[in-house]
């Protein structure tokens, strides 16, 4: 057989290999070293070499684009060599920065060109005001109103708290002020006085306006800081709500809040968890609390409910009526919210008990309200949110998924913060895992996305079947029993042993793990399936899959698709939005535009109930497998599993 | 007289053919072998397509006497009932096409062993041998079972979703025939066959037991499922396409209705008919509803099932 002369770079190492062998195997022949996380199937993309000159055959490029596949990328696992070659072995690390550009999260962008003169609705004005005299005898106010009125501002409405330090307010300051005001909101035209501060005299911060964009989810609660003379969202941060404990899922929530006291209990827990981040925010990007003026507050109907301190209890009981869907913005001394008293608070509109403002922000966030085809908006959160339609119409249902996407009530299971366990791969014939850990430093736990590709490697390796339980007993590959054991909750699956982590104990994924995230899934994907059926749509001409959810940024569609929680279509089709909920509360904070869009998105929204729908419990057990009953599915899944059957790795 | 056309069904497929036992040349020792399964339309519609084998009926014998069957039983089976060889033969005499022998939870491996053997020896019908249905010991009994009866093609269980790779390996090792059991879910009933045929076992040595429930205590669930599994498997969905079997005796038999003779309404009548006539009308709706083997207990309930089959099966001659 042909033998041909490989050379590698930069080592310049040469081998000489024979037609049809593996670039892996000439890599390894010339005493070089290359990582393989997946045992050379192809499906991790961490052996990428370039091929400088000469010729591989490519049996498998599901790792590469077209734009690597210009640049000269192989996958040296599934390059087979055909003649002489130089092969440049990248640095690991470049590698890795491949791989991770596309899931790095992206900075928030100010959504639209904004004009804070047009689309704001929180101002600062600066007024010199004329100091009293004897002559001019006006009082305070009317000085003020007159300044103002210059400005455009008429009819101003001034709160008695403010009015009553007015006086000494404006006398400080010497008569040069910044007053904020409050021009209008969606219900009242009229402007209120919000504060008067004095002008940069004293703080060159002080002209600095902020507004902050919160998401009340079930499981994690986010916050934007926003400067609304620029539109930025300057810093971001999330929190556990501090209400888990209380009960994972909103049912269990409206029930706690049933019980004496239960209400404010749940009420004080939310608004603490709210403004502990907020005062992270506030100090680590030295802005004074007292100088966020509004908030704009999305969440799901029940989390808004308890958030206000409405009782819940009429939306868990048929039929499933909540108090308000769309309230009339409150004052954030009313809510407890550690901003400035006067701050407006907007709390944006549900469409039903089961519908929230999450939703319809979503919506707008998402572009699915400007949508030309037919597009598939999904929530992936505690509760799972489904919106199917184009910018004519839409229709939406929504199920109870759990907070196991959000790496609670998950044994090792953390939010995807620093430490977490983000990606996983498992090799085929080891069963040894290689894991990504966010911030690179040694792993806490794991998070969504890691226990998404972690579950889908379990089963595609076949440490799981497809019903999700562990291979165990006799005849087990000694590899494999290396990893798989008897633990407190029942079979587990070692992902670092103690002393690779910062815990000193081994992080696990166990068999109620599985379930949980099994039953997630499959809730999601009955969801959209119910959905898309309800109008007589196929989820094959769905457009374009739009997915939201807090760990929506980092998510790897494969892993998804393979567990059976995406529907299996074109990778080109999806698109990964984050935290669409936020997303949609920060465009509502900037422009009254975005505002009355999502009014309208809501008003515009129907309903889908899936109780009332009997064929959504046979959905659900159908999609309680990996990665579904209907194998047909998800040909792409099938393949592998095909290819794996024909390789009998035991 | 005028002739009317019958509309007929054009199914996509076909329920599996499953054979239980094997004789002598088969590497076995039966005299008798059973094939179940083959229907290429719904129970009885000999008019649209071809129904190869009537519905197999079986007869439940256990390893110990058990202690809380009804008075009716045990007058049915007499001291046959202290030993299972004898049990299994008077099963035979009564008219079975096979037989199911349950093991107790009480049962050594050794003992469940001879039985099984002495249970063959005294029989020359094909055998299904199930576990209590506790996972442990399900495994602890089969495992040793399935190498003693090597070659025979046992249908051998209970194999559910939680507890199945160890039967099924014993099955594959041994050459015999597995049940998939699950809780009366369409779903689940499918996965479950999934599961084990992902293990390597043909499909043609699967079982599907979709649990049911007696006459009044839920037969409706267990209907509604085993017709639209059925419904399935015509349409084309392999998964699907198993011979079901089901155990209406032992479901009739925890009825009030059947086990208790004292102590109901003057109105419910004469207590044995009613035993039997609920045992049978449990088992009669299963069979409608595509149920290729169904389990009883009381023989002269298998008389009176077997005379419905029988009239059906003649496609009215």
């Amino acid at each position: 057989m042909a033998t041909h002369s490989i050379t590698f770079h930069p080592s310049n190492k040469k081998n000489s290999s024979t037609t049809g062998s593996l670039l892996t195997e000439a890599v390894r022949d010339a005493g070089l070293d290359l990582a393989q996380p997946c045992g050379g199937q192809g499906r991790c993309g961490r052996c990428a070499v370039i091929v400088e000159s000469g010729n591989v055959r490519r049996r498998s490029t599901i790792r590469l684009s077209a734009s690597d596949l210009e640049a000269g990328y192989a996958l040296a696992c599934q390059a087979v060599i055909e003649g002489d070659a130089a092969i440049l072995i990248p640095e690991q690390e470049a590698v890795e920065r491949r791989l991770v550009t596309d899931k790095t999260a992206r900075k928030v962008e100010v959504p639209f060109a904004y004009d804070p003169i047009r689309d704001q609705t929180i101002r600062a004005f600066d007024l010199t005001l004329d100091p009293p005299t004897l002559e001019d005898s006006t009082d305070d106010i009317s000085r003020l109103e007159r300044a103002l009125a210059a400005q455009g501002i008429f009819n101003l409405d001034v709160p008695l708290p403010l009015l009553r330090a007015l006086g000494s307010k404006l006398r400080d300051a010497e008569w040069n002020v910044t007053a904020i005001i409050e021009t209008d909101h969606w219900k009242r035209n009229t402007p209120r006085l919000i504060d008067v501060n004095p002008s940069g005299l004293k703080d060159p911060k002080g002209l600095d306006v902020y507004g902050i964009a919160i998401d009340i989810g079930t499981t994690t609660v986010s916050v934007y800081l926003v400067n609304l003379i620029t539109g930025e969202a300057i810093d971001t941060a999330a929190e556990y709500n501090g209400q888990i404990n209380r009960g994972e899922d909103v049912i269990s929530r409206i029930i706690y809040a049933n019980k004496n006291g239960g209400l404010s209990e749940l009420g004080n827990l939310v608004r603490k968890t709210i403004n502990d981040v907020i005062d992270r925010l506030a100090s680590r990007n030295h802005v004074d609390r007292k100088q966020i003026y509004k908030a704009t507050v999305s969440g799901n109907t029940t989390m808004m409910h308890l958030f206000a301190g409405l009782p819940p209890a009429s939306i868990r009981l048929t039929p499933y009526i909540p108090i308000v869907n769309h309230p009339a913005p409150l004052l954030a001394a009313d809510l407890d919210l550690n901003i400035h008293p006067l701050a407006t608070v907007d709390l944006l509109p549900s469409v039903a008990s089961y519908v929230g403002a999450d939703i319809t922000a979503g919506v707008l966030a998402s572009g699915l309200s400007e949508a030309d085809e037919l597009t598939l908006f999904i929530d992936v959160g505690t509760n799972g949110e489904m919106v199917l339609g184009t910018k004519d119409w839409f229709v939406t249902c929504a199920c109870s998924a759990g907070p196991a996407f959000e790496g609670a009530g998950v044994v090792c299971g953390m939010r995807a913060t620093r430490g977490a366990i983000e990606e996983v791969w498992i090799n085929t014939q080891t069963f040894e895992p290689t894991y990504r850990v966010i911030g690179d430093v040694k792993p806490k736990g794991i998070c969504g996305s890691g226990l998404i590709s972690l579950v889908a490697e379990l089963f595609i390796t076949g440490v799981v079947d497809k019903g999700g339980n562990f291979i165990v007993g006799a005849g087990l590959a000694p590899a494999l029993a290396r990893r798989v054991r008897e633990g407190e909750h029942g079979g587990e699956y070692v992902v670092a042993w103690a002393n690779e982590t910062d815990m000193a104990r081994d992080i696990v994924i166990t068999k109620v793990d599985i379930d949980n995230l099994m039953r997630a899934k499959a809730a999601i994907y009955a969801g959209f399936t119910v959905l898309a059926q309800s109008v007589g749509v196929d989820l094959a001409d769905v457009q374009k899959l739009l997915v939201g959810g807090s760990f929506g940024k980092y998510i790897n569609v494969e892993k998804a698709v393979q567990i059976g929680l995406l529907p299996d279509m074109q990778w080109e089709r999806f698109n990964f939005l984050g935290n669409t909920s936020v997303l949609g509360a920060y465009m509502a904070l900037l422009s009254r535009d975005a505002r009355s869009k999502i009014k309208a998105i809501a008003e515009k929204m129907t309903y889908i109930e899936l109780s009332a729908d009997n064929t959504f419990y046979d959905s659900f057990t159908s999609a309680l497998f990996l990665p579904h009953t209907d194998m047909t599915k998800f040909p792409s899944v099938e393949a592998i599993w095909d290819n794996k059957e024909k390789q009998e790795v035991w | 007289m005028p002739t009317v056309e019958i509309p007929k069904e054009k199914w996509n497929g076909k329920v599996r053919e499953v054979k239980i036992g094997a004789t002598k040349e088969e590497g076995g020792s039966r005299t008798k072998t059973i094939t179940i399964g083959g229907e290429a339309t719904l129970p009885f519609l000999h008019f649209e397509n071809t129904i190869p084998h009537a519905p197999a009926l079986a007869i439940e014998i256990k390893d110990r006497k058990p202690a809380d069957w009804s008075p009716l039983l045990y007058e049915a089976w007499g001291d046959a009932m202290n030993d299972p060889a004898a049990w299994a033969k008077a099963a035979e005499a009564s008219g079975a096409d096979l037989i199911v022998l349950t093991l107790s939870v009480a049962t050594k491996p050794d003992e469940a062993k001879a039985t099984v053997r002495k249970v063959l020896n005294a029989t020359g019908l094909p055998l299904a041998v199930f576990g209590p249905g506790q996972a442990e010991k399900d495994n602890e009994l089969i495992v040793p079972v399935a190498e003693e009866a090597k070659g025979e093609k046992l249908l051998i269980g209970v194999c559910e979703d939680k507890n199945y790779r160890t039967i099924v390996a014993a099955a594959m090792a041994n050459d015999h025939l597995v049940t998939s059991k699950t809780p009366m879910d369409v779903n689940l009933a499918k996965q479950l066959v999934i599961l084990i045929h992902d293990m390597g076992m043909p499909l043609e040595r699967i079982v599907m037991d979709p649990t049911t429930g007696a006459l009044g205590y839920g037969i409706e669930y267990g209907y509604s499922v085993m017709e639209r599994l059925r419904l399935a498997a015509l349409q084309g969905d392999s998964m699907t396409q198993q011979p079901m079997i089901v155990t209406p005796g032992e479901e009739a038999w925890k009825a009030k209705e059947s086990k208790v003779g004292e102590g109901v309404p003057e109105s419910w009548g004469e207590w044995k008919k009613r035993a039997i006539y609920w045992e049978t009308l449990t088992a009669t709706p299963l069979i409608h509803a595509g149920a290729d083997v169904v389990v009883l207990r009381h023989p002269e309930s298998l008389k009176k099932v077997k005379g419905m089959i029988n009239a059906l099966m003649s496609k009215g001659n």
